[in-house]
């Protein structure tokens, strides 16, 4: 996978979101209902890539942990939506032929008792 | 007798008939037909935030138009299916759009513009039925039962798309369950996430969101919960097994609480189809034999 500068570019279009409009008051990261296991943090990973870190967020774990919940886009004061750039930043990384998780992965118990739901939403967002 | 088309989802037809079933007949008491579309596919349960992400709009805008044939308005049960379906459509007719709409046209039969207008059963009962109707009905009080309602983040985000209700204190359901007699519990995390669709690769973590919901649901008083979203359902249901306190609080679709009330057959509330058994609270409560 190359990773330059064309790739701020991309991410920026995917979004609808520009870098720059996050001043890093942390806001994302207070209501993130995951934040507790996401490592680099919504603030963080947005500062990664004002930083140009393009390769140290999208290698990173921290992006498959984002539930889609919006609670960052709906409370975000410069109207930056954290969840867009992550989902961004996973279709890059699936859109290289890089997947996420596989069916043989999944805990079996969960494939007879889950709602289809969960197995829809999780193989759209982590599988290529 | 009024028509709604209606679209049902694919979880509502296996794992969630209870919440399908009890809203057909709840709404048949009330006088309006939830008319489910002659043909419909599966939604795409999440909503694909990459603008150019054509591929992910084609399956929500085929039921939209399959709608069409019934009425212009839409109704859903499932919370992703809400959202899905209700945000496919705003992105479609959005002013700026028209290249990605015609893009997105190459691959359907039918020109379509938007104007079938999503809405969740909720708001069916609230705006054209009416909560004062649907309290008329009532032919079993919910007799003062501790209900939290509990919305997720698919009902209530993004507010400025959905404008569902309030984001951070939404109500509707609770003054449903006011009407059905049944006392709603205020609690702090109405809105927040159950862990969702993280379940499936990493369990630990959606289980601890769940948890944290489920916590100050019990510290605020309630009883039971009620839910619009079958993947809500699961994960504070048959997930509470997996926490390190055990809290033991039923959880129902808000429609079998209302089929409740209705008077609906207890075959058609499937009350076994749970993890949490909420018989005996029911039965406690004098609301079940």
């Amino acid at each position: 996978m190359i990773i330059d500068e064309t790739i701020k570019k991309d991410i920026e279009e995917l979004s609808g979101q520009k870098l720059s409009d996050c001043y890093q008051c942390g806001e994302c990261t207070a209501g993130c209902p995951t934040a507790f296991a996401m490592e680099p943090v919504p603030s963080q990973s947005i500062r990664l890539l004002q930083l140009g870190k393009y390769s140290e967020l999208l290698e990173s774990a921290g992006i498959w942990l984002c539930a889609a919940c919006n609670v960052c886009g709906e409370r975000c004061p410069r109207g930056v939506d954290y969840g867009k750039i992550a989902d961004a930043c996973r279709t890059i990384v699936l859109r290289n032929k890089v997947t996420h998780i596989t069916l043989e992965k999944v805990d079996k118990k969960f494939i007879l008792d889950a709602p289809q739901q969960a197995f829809i939403a999780a193989f759209r967002k982590f599988t290529t | 007798m009024t028509s709604f088309a209606y679209y049902p989802g694919c979880t509502l037809y296996t794992k969630s008939k209870n919440l399908d079933l009890c809203a057909r007949e709840t709404a048949q008491i009330l006088g309006v037909e939830l008319k489910e579309l002659e043909t419909w596919n599966c939604c795409g349960a999440i909503f694909s935030t990459v603008t150019d992400d054509i591929a992910n709009q084609v399956a929500p805008i085929r039921n939209l138009i399959e709608a069409q044939k019934i009425s212009n308005k839409l109704v859903t049960l499932c919370a992703a299916c809400y959202n899905v379906l209700k945000r496919s459509n705003l992105y479609l007719a959005k002013a700026g759009n028209e290249t990605y709409r015609k893009r997105l046209m190459n691959f359907l039969d039918t020109e379509y513009n938007g104007k079938t207008e999503v809405v969740h059963y909720l708001e069916t009962l609230k705006y054209d039925i009416g909560f004062d109707n649907v309290k008329a009905k009532v032919v079993k009080s919910l007799n003062g039962l501790k209900v939290a309602s509990y919305y997720g983040c698919l009902m209530v985000r993004p507010s400025e798309e959905l404008k569902f209700d309030d984001p951070d204190n939404p109500v509707m359901m609770d003054d449903l369950f006011a009407a059905l007699g049944a006392t709603p519990v205020d609690f702090p995390f109405k809105g927040e996430c159950c862990g969702g669709y993280i379940l499936v690769d990493k369990p630990e973590v959606a289980t601890k969101c769940a948890q944290t919901v489920i916590e100050n649901m019990a510290a605020s008083g309630a009883e039971c919960v009620a839910t619009t979203c079958p993947l809500c359902q699961y994960n504070i249901d048959n997930q509470q097994k997996m926490m390190s306190k055990q809290y033991n609080l039923p959880i129902f679709y808000f429609t079998q609480l209302l089929g409740l009330a209705l008077g609906i057959d207890e075959k058609i509330l499937n009350l076994n189809n749970h993890f949490i058994d909420p018989k005996p609270l029911l039965k406690q409560k004098g609301l079940l034999q």
